[in-house]
Formats: structure tokens, C-alpha cells, sequence
């Protein structure tokens, strides 16, 4: 459906004709139906180019005053960049792409949405400076995971969750006022997105963030920690097999296996409690076979050999990151102890070399997508966090309710497909159960959303946080209740500030 | 102050709610309420009531919504500093002096589940026989509660357990002023609290609301908690205290950053003499001068740590960084005090846990103390340093021998800047002056880019007149949450 | 040619990763020379990009679209680089540019395309068997009497368009190594036609059949078995589109490969020439591009499985590696790599017919290449394609920064002892 000419004409004022379109070939590219639903979304009304805080803040109050919704988007990996009712311009924040600051003396970087982890993170390490990148490939937006989607990675238990690392914030409300955060209000700079009093920052992003739907975040900083890597990122060989090895005296990568869940558990706590190591956790096995092969039938030769099953349905991924060798002793020295008490052995060591050749897996994670290889459908569950403990427990009761899809030949066999990441020194851990299904099952496009309703009634039933409320608003309401009524308040906020259903 | 008839159905309506036993209008009482150690001027409450439980907690509440009467909440002992809890409008002080359990400890997930009351005074020792450690504030008040501490984002000494502003605080049962409950985090369900067997420590959510930072900083006056749940680190089975002597504090950013990049140590603070001094002095009028005078300018003190295992290879590895950062720096690290040799321990025990004295130091040096204090990046802490001294001496009262005192935060990317100004109450000229350097240096500070994050009394207005569209997000969040504007009403833009 | 509706998996599979529009991870380098696709980098809106036009080749195959011109200029925007391809293929079982040019081939049989001066190459073709509509007589006016030609040899050099009628020195210094190097090597002269690649790559399926049909034939007259090129376009046209056609009974090797194995039988000196920095850009279809095509017509089975097992081409094979031996082995000169280069090269913005539709847009394109090639702080761009040529001379003449461009037989040559 087109956008009334004249609404048209205000739009393409303020960007440019080169930045506006509602050609239906231009919203082509942004209405094609996700591989893991049959729901096409509804075409978007125009698609926009800002390139300005200014310009967003234009197209917000017109959006307004014609009863227009927008949605905020960098790549539009996931669902939530697209409409989900007609007359909804979208607003690609690509052209919005600089960095603005990389302050070294004080640790952080300040960057528009276009900004994406390929480029930031390569040049960060130029500088010695890191942050924690999130596993969704190197063309994912960072001010789109530190401010509004998820954040979790892999390096998260000796760095933490990107929404830890949010030092200022720039906001276009969806009134289209723009609004600072933090030491910014008070124009101090960019190194607090606290207060002043209560933190305004709150409302942008909790565990999870709205996804584009509150407005339009056009700037943050982040913070930056010691990169202990080389200044440029190793890379031998050609796609798709690289090879990227970091230098062994201060970079090590061990895979163990447990017998147990409680003792993998226990090992992980412990390593939390030594304050040793920059990554560890308990991987997904299809997923980890998925990435580590390079097409469907050799992913099927190897995951029907069982050797991923085998090694890889209890592990402990551990990767110790130091500033010196003999902190690398003394680091493998502690995590062998744990390991031994702890009833682990190393797996097979043609499966840890696979990560000492690509230890890409704990810096910028190039070749995630791969986690969509065998068609594309595939969906998250849980996705929240508690203490290590916790998450155990949690994982423990999958096999509960993931059984009996499995049994029907649903989904793919594969109940150790669940993750869970130490964070912050395994003061708690996140977890996330990845399971994926054939577009060709007869009903195919239910399969998610049981899934996930069977995964909830489980947690339910033991009283299990794993999942929290996401930002869709049927979801919402469907579980609000059962969260403190968190529904009723995020309504009222979002009301409040106009940001509408 | 309520009619008297208004106020005797108040205080029946208490009485009826939670215990004649737990409500007080003792004249004295309710005076004392009315002041601090601040510049606030505040009313003497209409009653003091002592919850016990959150039951008690939401029927005060809702008594209050009926009746339009001001709630303060004060979960803290005196001496008060910063005149948050003062009543603008008289009401009732919610004292949670008697709400102070210790609900858990868990030293395996590293946390401590407590009620408002709980003091540093308890929960310290409390962990330790556990084996655990809560990343403190320097020297707080043993009577301080360490839920209004960590609500009001207080710094706290060991940089490296701080990820934002927030640490250590993790989740939150709160009762808002509209009389609802809300549990935050990982706490807010799948169901209620006694069904839920999460431990509480995911503090963010639920869903893509931050609702625990809605109520940090905020005096009170978005909601009031019931319970919290805090995070704990391991106890450390080796420590070793190294100090750093400075000229000037222009030369304290460099080490302190080089430290905190390579997470080599645990507590880390920077202390000016007069601080430390007051801090240290065993007999303040006997001893402090001549400590202050060998003391160092300034002094960094550091902690490296080795946990439970293999303490002694990890302590060796921390101290080689330490000294290699100081040398490449032109700086020397010592075991021994500069200056104050053979005090070492007193500063390990400052380090580790509440001030158990009195006075409490901040009072040592007069009746009265004013602390400008702020955040700002870490590098250009000694610029603050050296723009406070100016001020100071540009003042009526030049000569007030006032502390500084720097703390790094959040892995070193920011900073807690004080500066403690003693003021004698008996001297009205002194006090005067005083009063006047607070203000007037407080708002060049705040021109000069000094980050005033945590606004009580009169930088409220400093930091929300610049501010005007946060003021207005904040008034209607407040009116979502307190839709009768009744906890705490005066504070903040509120 | 599979049709379009054959590559409808791959249009449902993709999940919008946004990998077709960025230089892979591990070869990332910083903030800038990040970007990988010359349409999306220019034009922004998602539908400039490989995720773009699967979803484009989507919905006109569902009828969700209708054809307009300006659907059709964003169809014919595109170079066919491959980039996007190779890259989706890092991470995916998808065949990218085969959907692209399944669609081009589709908008031509629909009556859509392709562009205005794609069908004037392709009357040029059909009257005078090159792109340009010279006269086929004068194909082999390059051909110096001193170059020595072989009777009775399995081995041709195809001298391709561009090079005859355009580049001839390229045409000139390919021969003068091939016999400094003592190759035995003869001319298809007269039954020389267009490689028909470019029409092939535009959509004009059943034209470049005709030409490729004659090459075939005419090679197979000749009883060649090895055909050695010096442009990427011809070199991709006979590792691409003519096994497509049936069995192809020769090998086709690159200038590249040839004096690389000249060098390591040492049947090549060189001498030092002067000393310069340099800088190689990869072309596409020599790079990312050139693996042997390999038919495939079984099934997709339940969760991606292929039966019978597919050899995919993800571009590692390609050949990157015999014009950088070539390099080092002339004395004097310094290689310096370009960020994005080997598999992850960017296009120099004159293929896939763009450089005829488009000419601004091809120069955007090249100035970028160009401006990347400046940045390594060499003072000269090398590479091996006649069509990366006129690309790159145009663009550099434009410029301020001094930088020249050889072709690689250029160096080599002026390089013989």
C-alpha cells in the first residue's frame, strides 16, 4: 500500500529523493517472510534513509501527525525489523554509520547504528581496545545489540553482556524529541548512562531490548576493555575455511566433557569463583557441528557419526585470554585443578583443534549464520538468565518437553542443543536451547510456537525463570501476568511516551 | 503537619495496620527526622512507622494513597548526609530499622537476599563466616543499610566488580506508590516469589524495561523495597596491600587505568593526607596533624588478591604487574604506608568493612561535614582535584581542611570524586562560608563537566534545570508509579 | 541453464544475514573497505544487494510483481561480481548469482530486458561476432609478424574482445610470453567469436549459446585441448557458462597459470625493471568466480541434504595465487594486499553489463577499487582482465593520486631477459 502522495512528498523533503522509495520492488527486499515462518509480513508502506538525528526526529513528529507507525531497523536479521500492520514506514538507520569517538585515554567508542561489528571490533583492535561482540555475524549493527535487541556472547563471563557496557545513549522519542542520557544531560561527556537520579536508561533496553518499537536510539557510547589479541586479525587461508590462530602463550582454547550436568555445573562455578578465564561455557553440539562444517551433507556425514554427540552433549568450552605467559600458566594450572575435581576430561583433540584453528569463535564469531544452513529454519528458546545453578536446572528439564518432538520427528534430534554462557565471572549464565525444523513438516509454521509454549509450561510447572516476556505485544500480554504484571507497566510506558501498541 | 483530628485518624489507621508497637509520634522522635547533616531543610514527620513485613508495607501504603499523606522511606541509622530522607511535607517516615533479615546467603551462586533494614554492620561479618565479601563504599556507617547504599548507586571500592553503575545490586521486590508489587529481574516470575526457584540474581527485565534502574537513585520516591538481593564476591584467602605515593593528583589516572585494564587488583582507591589521616588518626586531635604531614600528598591504595586457589602464584603474578606498571610510570608501589609505617592493617580494615567508631569519620574532624561528590572520567579526576583546591581557596573559607578522595568505578572508565568539607555548627560564620563553598563549588563543578549523578538537595535543581526534557520523562514516570505523588514528594524534579 | 523456478529454495532460505552485503569477518580490517556489494554500498535500500534480488526473483516468480523500468535497471545494476554469492556461500547452501542470472534470463524471456545497450552487444555479436560491432576481419590486427605461431598444436591462445579490439597490447604481450617461454601455441583467427560470457551474464541466454556453440566446435575442429586466455570475462565464460552447454573437452588455463609454471620450470627470466610498489586486485570472475562449473540435478532433501552430494563452488579454488607468484617473481617489485582481496576482492564495477548500462555507476564503482588501491600506498594497480582495465585506467586518469595500472602480461613482459 502506498504512501498518500502528499505524506510522501513531506517524507522525501526531509531525506532526499535518493533516500525515500515506495516502489514495490525497493519494499521487496524488506518483506520476504523469514525461512522459519509462513507469515509474510505485512509490505511496509516506505522505506527511508535517514541520515541524521535531525532528520529521524522530522520523520517521527510526520509519522505522528499522520498516524503512521515506523520501525527502526539497521540489518533486519530478526522478525521484529518487520511490520506487522500495513501503513508502517520503516526507517534504515544505515546511512547513520559513523564512528564518532574512539577515545583510548578513557575506554569507550561513541557510534551511529550503521556501525557494524566487522567494522568495529577490526578497528578497536588496531587501538589495543575490545568489547564484547555478540554472536550474530560481523554485518550485525552494535548499537542495535547493545541497545536494543539481546547482547549475550560468548567472552560474557570475563567481560559481560553488551547492556553492561552502555555509557551514554542519544534517543529520539517517539514523540520526536531527542532526549541525551546519562552524563550527557548535564554535558559531562560520554562515560555514565546513569541518572542524574533515577537512570532514564531503564526504559531503553531491560534484559532484552524493544527492538526498534520505542522510539529510535541514534547514538550510544560504549565502553572498551584491553584487547590482549594482535593488533590485526590472523587470517590464513580462504573462505570458507579459515584459519585464525592467536598466539598460544597468552591465547588457549580447551573443550572438556562431563559425565554429568551437575559436575559440568559445578566446574563452571568453580572457574567463576577463580576469576580465570575470558570465555566459558556449555555450547549447543548441532550448532557447534553446523559451524563446523561447510555444507548440509558434510554437517549430516559428521553429526551422523556421532562424534559430536559423544564429545560435545556435556562440554566446557574454556578460553583463557592473559597479558602474560605466566598468567597463562597459573590460569591453566587453576582450570586443570577444577576440571580434575570436577570429573572432566578433554575431548576428543579433533574437535578442540577445530576452535584452536579458528578461535574467531571468541572475537568476532564471522561464521554464525552457518546456524542456518540446513534451510533456514531455526528458532531460540528461553533465552534469559539466572545464576549457574539455575541454568543448570533449567537445562536439565529440557529433554521434559523437547522429547516429544523429537519422537514425532518435529524437530532435529538434538536435546544437547542448548547453551549456557558463564557471565561475569559465573555470577550468573544465560541459556539458550536452539533447536531447528524441516519447512517440509506438515505444519511446520506451529512447530516455534509449541515449542516454545511447552518450553514455558515445563519452567512454569518448576519454577524455572528461563524466559523472559519478549517485546511482541500478543507474547507480552500472554505472559505479563505471570511477571509481575510486567505487561500492564511497559503498557503504561510506552503509552506514556507515545510509543503506541 | 496534619489537623490534629486528620493526624489522630492517621495514626489509628497505622496503629490498626501494623501494631501499636511499630508506630511513633514521640515528639523528639519525629523532630530528629527533620534534620540531617545536610543543607536540607526539612518538616518533622506527622509519625514514624516500623514496618515489619511487606504486608505491613503495602498497608501503609495504601493508607497513604487514601489519605494523601507523604511516605519517607529511611532504611539507614544516623548521622544522615545527603537530606534524602527529610520530609518536605511532614507524613509518615517508613523506618525499616526492624525490616532486617538476612533472608539468604548462597555462596555458591554468590549472593545475599536481605530485607531494607540490614546494616553493613551485620551482613559483612555475616558473609564472611561464609567466605564471602560484598564490594563495599569506603568505611560506611555500620548502621547504613546496604540496600539504600547500592539503590542509591554509593561507590563502592573494587572496580573491576563493576560492570555499570548499578553493582552490586541485582534484584528487587518493590512496592510501588500506587500500591502495587513488582518483583525486577529474574525475581519478577514465572509466578509468585514462593513458587519461583531461580536465585534472583538476573537483575534486568523482565522483558525490555530496566525496572530496577527506574528506582535507583531515586530517594524513594518511585517505589519502596521490601527486599533485595545484592551480589557477593569470593573472600579473598591472600591479600596484600601496596601504596602508591603521589606529588600531585594529576598523577593518579595513569597507574589507576594501567591497573584496572589489566584487572590486576581488587580494592583500589586514591586518598588525599586529609582523608587518610582522618581515617587513620587514633586520637584525631593528638594524632592527626602530624599524620597528615607525613603523609603523602596522596596515597593510592591497592589490593591484590589470591582467592582459594593457588593464592600465593596468583598474588606473585598481580604484584609483578602492579610493580612493572609503577616502574614504567616513575612510580614506586610499597608494602610499607608511606609515612605512616606499621598502619597497614588499620587500612586493611578500612578497606574490608564498616567504620564501627564514633564519631563516624566523616564527623571526626567537626559536628558537621558538607561532600560534594560526582562522577567524571577517571582521567580527569586530578583536574577536578586541582579545580576543587582552587575554589577552596578562592572561598570565604580557605583554610578548611577539607579530604579528597577518588575511587575509580566500573573497570576504571569513570570516577567517584568527594570532597569532604568539615563544618563546626557552632560557628555560624564558619558554617556560613561553608555553605556557600558547597553551593558555589558545586555548580562551577558541575560547569566545569563534573557529572552530579546522584542529586541530593540542592543539585537536584542544578542538575534539572539543564535538564528539562529528563525532568519531564522523570515526572511521568513518577506519575506511572506514584500516581499521588506520595513517597518522598521534594526530591529530585519532583 | 536451470530456470528460475529451479532456484526457489535457495529464495526461501534466505534469512536476511546481511553476509551478501559485507566482507567476510575474518577478513575484515577496520572501519573502512568493510563493505563487499557495490549496489547496496551505493544505493542503500536492501532490494541493491544478492538478499535483494533473491527476494525480487521471489516474488515476480510468485507474481507478486509486477515488471516497471525501474525494476529492471536495479536487475541490470547489479555486476554479477559474485561477491554476494561466495560470501552467502562462507555460511549457506545457496546459489546466489545462479538465482541473479536465472532472473536476468527470466526478465529477458518475459520481454523486459535486458538493458538497451546489452541488446545492441548482442546485435554486435550476431553481425560481427564481438561486442563492440567491429569488423570480425580485423579481430587479429593485433598480431605482430614477429610472433611465432605453431601448426599442428593442441594448445590456443583465445584472444577474447576486449583484448583484440580494446587492450591489444595485452593480446601482444600474452603472445611474446607465451613464446619467450617457448609455449607452442596457435589462433583460432577467423573462428575466433565472442566468448559470449558477456551475453550469457545479461540474460541473452540463447545468443551466447550460438557463439559459444561455434567456439566449441571450432576448437574441437581444431583438436585443442588446452585454451589459455588473458581476460577474466573469457576465462569465466569457458569455466562457467560452456560446461553448461555439454562436455567440454579441453582444459582452459589463465595467462597467470601458465607463466607461473614457466617460472617454476624456469623456462622465464626476469629482470628487475625498476623497483615499485604494487598492488593486485583480483577480478572476479579469475578469482572468487572461476571453478569449473559441475552440474547438479539431484534433490533437496528433509534439512538441507543434497542427494546426490553437490560439489558447491565457494570460491577457495579460484585462482588467486598464480598472478601474486607471477609478481614476486619479477625483481623489484613490492606486493602490498588491498584489504579486500582474493576471494573477498571488490568488483571493479565493469561487469555483469553494467559498464555499458551504467557507465556513471561502473565508475563509482572503480573509483572506490581505485581509492582502496591508493590507501596501501602503492604506486600501481596490477591486474590481469581487459575489462578490469578500462575500469581502472579511467578511474585512476580521473584521479589526482598518480597511481598507474598494468595488466599483468604488461610487467611480464617488459620484464623478459
Amino acid at each position: 500500500m502506498s504512501l498518500p502522495r502528499q505524506v510522501y512528498a513531506e517524507l522525501e523533503r526531509i531525506v532526499g529523493p535518493d533516500y525515500i522509495s515506495d516502489r514495490e520492488y525497493i519494499l521487496a527486499g524488506l518483506r520476504h517472510p523469514m525461512p522459519s515462518t509462513p507469515v509474510k509480513p505485512h509490505s511496509p508502506a516506505a522505506v527511508l534513509l535517514p541520515a541524521t538525528a535531525e532528520e529521524i526526529q522530522q520523520i517521527v513528529r510526520v509519522c505522528n501527525q499522520h498516524g503512521l507507525k515506523f520501525i527502526a531497523t539497521v540489518s533486519s536479521l530478526i522478525g521484529f525489523a518487520y511490520p506487522t500492520t500495513p501503513n508502517t514506514v520503516i526507517l534504515h538507520l544505515k546511512r547513520m554509520n559513523r564512528i564518532v569517538e574512539i577515545n583510548r585515554t578513557d575506554r569507550y567508542a561513541v557510534i551511529e547504528p550503521g556501525v557494524r561489528h566487522g567494522q568495529l571490533r577490526t578497528e578497536l583492535m588496531k587501538a589495543g581496545l575490545s568489547y564484547p561482540v555478540a554472536a550474530v555475524g560481523p554485518g550485525g549493527s552494535v548499537l542495535v545489540n547493545f541497545a536494543c535487541s539481546s547482547g549475550d556472547n560468548h567472552n560474557q563471563h570475563g567481560a559481560s553482556r553488551t547492556n553492561r557496557y552502555i555509557l551514554g545513549v542519544e534517543w529520539v522519542l517517539p514523540s520526536g524529541e531527542l532526549i541525551r542520557l546519562g552524563s550527557l544531560a548535564n554535558e559531562a561527556g560520554w562515560f555514565c548512562a546513569d541518572g542524574p537520579g533515577p537512570s532514564l536508561r531503564g526504559l531503553i533496553k531491560g534484559y532484552a531490548g524493544p527492538f526498534g518499537g520505542f522510539g529510535v536510539i541514534t547514538r550510544i557510547a560504549i565502553g572498551l576493555d584491553e584487547w590482549r589479541g594482535p593488533a590485526v586479525m590472523p587470517t590464513e587461508g580462504r573462505s570458507p575455511d579459515y584459519k585464525i590462530r592467536l598466539p598460544n602463550d597468552r591465547h588457549k582454547v580447551f573443550i572438556f566433557k562431563f559425565p554429568t550436568l551437575d559436575q559440568l555445573r559445578d566446574a563452571m562455578t568453580e572457574i567463576g569463583k577463580a576469576e580465570i578465564g575470558q570465555a566459558v561455557l556449555k555450547y549447543f553440539n548441532a550448532t557447534a557441528a553446523l559451524l563446523a562444517t561447510q555444507s548440509a551433507n558434510d554437517f549430516w556425514e559428521l553429526w551422523e557419526s556421532g562424534l559430536f554427540q559423544r564429545e560435545l552433549s556435556m562440554p566446557l568450552y574454556v578460553y583463557l585470554a592473559t597479558n602474560s605467559p605466566e598468567e597463562m600458566a597459573y590460569e591453566e594450572a587453576v582450570l586443570r585443578d577444577i576440571v580434575a575435581e570436577t570429573g572432566g576430561v578433554e575431548v576428543d583433540p579433533v574437535i578442540r583443534a577445530i576452535y584452536e584453528n579458528n578461535m574467531d569463535f571468541f572475537i568476532l564469531v564471522g561464521f554464525l549464520q552457518r546456524v542456518l544452513r540446513l534451510g533456514g529454519a531455526w528458532a531460540p528458546a528461553k533465552l534469559s538468565a539466572d545464576s549457574v545453578h539455575h541454568m543448570f536446572e533449567v537445562g536439565k528439564a529440557i529433554p521434559e518437553f523437547l522429547n516429544e518432538f523429537t519422537a514425532k520427528r518435529l524437530i532435529l534430534d538434538a536435546p544437547d542443543n542448548f547453551q549456557i554462557i558463564s557471565m561475569e565471572y559465573g555470577h550468573l549464565a544465560h541459556i539458550e536451547l536452539l533447536f531447528l525444523w524441516e519447512r517440509n513438516t506438515p505444519g511446520w509454521g506451529e512447530i516455534p510456537m509449541q515449542v516454545m509454549a511447552r518450553s514455558h509450561e515445563t519452567e512454569i510447572r518448576h519454577g524455572h525463570h528461563a524466559t523472559m516476556p519478549p517485546r511482541s505485544m500478543p507474547m507480552l500480554e500472554a505472559l505479563g501476568p505471570l511477571y509481575s504484571n510486567c505487561h500492564i507497566w511497559s503498557e503504561k510506558i510506552r503509552e506514556a511516551f507515545g510509543a503506541g501498541r | 503537619m496534619l489537623a490534629p483530628d486528620v493526624c489522630s485518624a492517621l495514626g489509628q489507621e497505622l496503629t490498626r495496620a501494623v501494631g501499636a508497637e511499630n508506630v511513633s509520634n514521640d515528639a523528639a522522635t519525629l523532630k530528629s527526622c527533620a534534620s540531617d547533616c545536610s543543607l536540607v531543610t526539612g518538616t518533622c514527620p506527622d509519625f514514624i512507622a516500623y514496618p515489619r513485613s511487606k504486608a505491613d508495607v503495602r498497608e501503609i501504603v495504601r493508607i497513604a494513597n487514601g489519605r494523601q499523606v507523604a511516605l519517607v522511606p529511611v532504611s539507614s541509622g544516623p548521622p544522615r548526609f545527603h537530606g534524602d530522607t527529610l520530609p518536605s511535607r511532614g507524613g509518615i517516615v517508613v523506618d525499616f530499622t526492624r525490616m532486617r533479615q538476612i533472608i539468604k546467603l548462597d555462596a555458591v551462586s554468590r549472593y545475599a537476599m536481605i530485607e531494607p533494614g540490614v546494616t553493613f554492620g551485620e551482613l559483612v561479618p555475616a558473609l564472611e563466616r561464609q567466605g564471602m565479601k560484598l564490594n563495599v563504599p569506603l568505611a560506611p556507617r555500620a548502621n547504613k543499610s546496604v540496600l539504600t547504599s547500592c539503590l542509591e548507586r554509593e561507590a563502592t571500592l573494587i572496580p573491576k566488580y563493576q560492570y555499570d553503575y548499578m553493582d552490586p545490586l541485582l534484584t528487587l521486590e518493590v512496592i510501588y506508590g500506587s500500591g502495587d508489587e513488582f518483583r525486577t529481574g529474574s525475581a519478577s516470575g514465572p509466578g509468585p516469589p514462593e513458587s519461583l526457584k531461580a536465585d534472583k540474581v538476573n537483575p534486568w527485565g523482565p522483558g525490555a524495561i530496566d525496572y530496577y534502574r527506574l528506582l535507583s537513585a531515586a530517594q524513594g520516591s518511585m517505589g519502596i523495597v521490601t527486599w533485595g538481593v545484592v551480589r557477593t564476591e569470593v573472600l579473598p584467602t591472600l591479600r596484600k596491600l601496596y601504596f602508591i605515593p603521589l606529588e600531585n593528583p594529576q598523577q593518579m589516572s595513569a597507574p589507576l587505568d594501567a591497573l584496572l585494564r589489566k584487572r590486576v587488583v581488587d580494592e583500589c582507591l586514591a586518598l588525599d593526607n586529609t582523608n587518610l589521616a582522618t581515617l587513620l588518626a587514633n586520637d584525631l586531635s593528638r594524632d592527626f596533624a602530624a599524620l597528615k604531614a607525613a603523609l603523602p600528598p596522596w596515597t593510592i591504595i591497592a589490593c591484590v588478591a589470591g582467592y582459594q586457589r593457588r593464592p600465593a602464584e596468583r598474588v606473585a603474578i598481580q604484584e609483578k604487574y602492579l610493580t612493572d606498571i609503577c616502574r614504567s610510570l616513575n612510580l614506586q608501589a610499597q608494602t610499607t604506608l608511606p609515612g605512616a609505617g606499621g598502619m597497614e592493617d588499620a587500612v586493611l580494615r578500612l578497606i574490608s568493612g564498616p567504620w564501627n567508631k564514633e564519631p563516624y569519620w566523616k564527623l571526626r574532624q567537626a559536628d558537621r561535614c558538607h561532600e560534594i561528590f560526582f562522577l567524571a572520567p577517571l582521567s580527569k579526576a586530578g583536574y577536578f582535584v586541582e579545580l576543587m583546591q582552587n575554589l577552596v581557596a578562592q572561598s570565604r573559607c580557605p583554610d578548611v581542611d577539607y579530604g579528597a578522595y577518588v575511587q575509580p568505578l566500573v573497570q576504571g572508565r569513570g570516577a567517584h570524586c568527594a570532597f569532604l568539607l568539615p563544618c563546626d555548627s557552632s560557628s555560624r560564620d564558619e558554617a556560613d562560608a561553608v555553605r556557600d563553598l558547597f553551593l558555589s563549588a558545586s555548580e562551577t563543578l558541575m560547569k566545569k563537566g563534573a557529572f552530579f549523578s546522584r542529586p541530593y538537595g540542592a543539585w537536584a535543581d542544578l542538575a534539572y534545570r539543564n535538564y528539562p526534557d529528563g525532568a519531564t520523562m522523570l515526572r511521568t514516570l513518577k506519575h506511572i508509579f506514584d500516581p499521588n505523588g506520595i513517597l518522598n514528594p521534594g526530591k529530585l524534579c519532583f | 541453464m536451470l530456470p528460475l523456478k529451479d532456484f526457489k529454495r535457495t529464495m526461501e532460505s534466505c534469512n536476511h544475514c546481511g553476509q551478501c552485503k559485507w566482507v567476510l569477518g575474518p577478513k575484515m580490517r577496520g572501519y573502512d573497505y568493510a563493505e563487499i556489494c557495490p549496489i547496496h554500498q551505493r544505493f542503500g535500500f536492501d532490494a541493491y544487494s544478492g538478499q535483494g534480488l533473491l527476494n525480487i526473483a521471489e516474488e515476480l516468480l510468485d507474481g507478486e510483481l509486477e515488471y516497471e523500468s525501474g525494476l529492471v535497471e536495479l536487475i541490470y545494476s547489479c555486476t554479477t561480481c559474485g561477491a554476494c554469492d561466495i560470501n552467502c556461500k562462507s555460511i549457506r547452501d545457496m546459489e546466489v548469482l545462479e538465482t541473479i542470472l536465472a532472473l536476468r534470463a527470466r526478465v529477458v524471456a518475459d520481454g523486459w530486458g535486458p538493458m538497451p545497450a546489452h541488446q545492441q552487444a548482442a546485435r554486435s555479436v550476431e553481425a560481427h561476432h564481438n561486442i563492440y560491432g567491429r569488423e570480425h576481419e580485423r579481430r587479429f590486427d593485433w598480431l605482430a609478424p614477429d610472433i611465432r605461431l605453431s601448426k599442428n598444436c593442441t594448445v590456443a591462445y583465445f584472444t577474447g574482445c576486449a583484448a583484440a579490439y580494446r587492450y591489444p597490447q595485452i593480446a601482444q604481450d600474452t603472445t611474446k610470453i607465451l613464446n619467450a617461454g617457448g609455449v607452442e601455441f596457435t589462433l583460432l583467427h577467423a573462428e575466433e567469436y565472442c566468448c559470449g560470457g558477456p551475453l550469457w551474464r545479461t540474460g541473452q541466454v540463447e545468443e551466447a549459446r550460438k557463439v559459444a556453440e561455434h567456439n566449441l566446435a571450432a576448437l574441437k575442429k581444431q583438436g585443442i585441448d588446452t585454451v589459455i586466455t588473458s581476460c577474466a570475462e573469457c576465462f569465466g565464460a569457458f569455466r562457467d557458462f560452456y560446461p553448461r552447454l555439454g562436455q567440454v573437452n579441453f582444459r582452459v588455463l589463465h595467462i597467470t597459470e601458465v607463466v607461473q609454471q614457466l617460472i617454476a620450470q624456469q623456462r622465464l627470466t626476469l629482470r628487475n625493471q625498476g623497483n615499485r610498489k604494487v598492488t593486485y586486485h583480483d577480478p572476479c570472475l579469475l578469482g572468487r568466480l572461476s571453478e569449473p562449473y559441475v552440474p547438479w540435478n539431484g534433490e533437496i532433501k528433509a534439512f538441507g541434504r543434497h542427494e546426490p552430494p553437490k560439489q558447491w563452488r565457494r570460491g577457495a579454488q579460484g585462482v588467486y595465487d598464480a598472478p601474486r607468484e607471477v609478481l614476486k617473481a619479477i625483481p623489484g617489485l613490492e606486493i602490498v594486499e588491498m584489504v579486500r582481496n582474493e576471494e573477498n576482492s571488490y568488483c571493479c564495477g565493469a561487469g555483469g553489463g553494467v559498464a555499458e548500462a551504467f557507465p556513471d555507476f561502473s565508475q563509482w564503482i572503480a573509483n572506490e577499487r581505485c581509492g582502496e588501491a591508493e590507501s596501501t600506498g602503492a604506486t600501481a594497480m596490477v591486474s590481469c582482465c581487459p575489462f578490469c582495465q578500462s575500469a581502472f585506467e579511467k578511474a585512476l586518469g580521473a584521479s589526482n593520486g598518480g597511481m598507474k595500472y598494468f595488466d599483468i602480461t604488461q610487467l611480464v613482459a617488459g620484464a623478459l631477459g
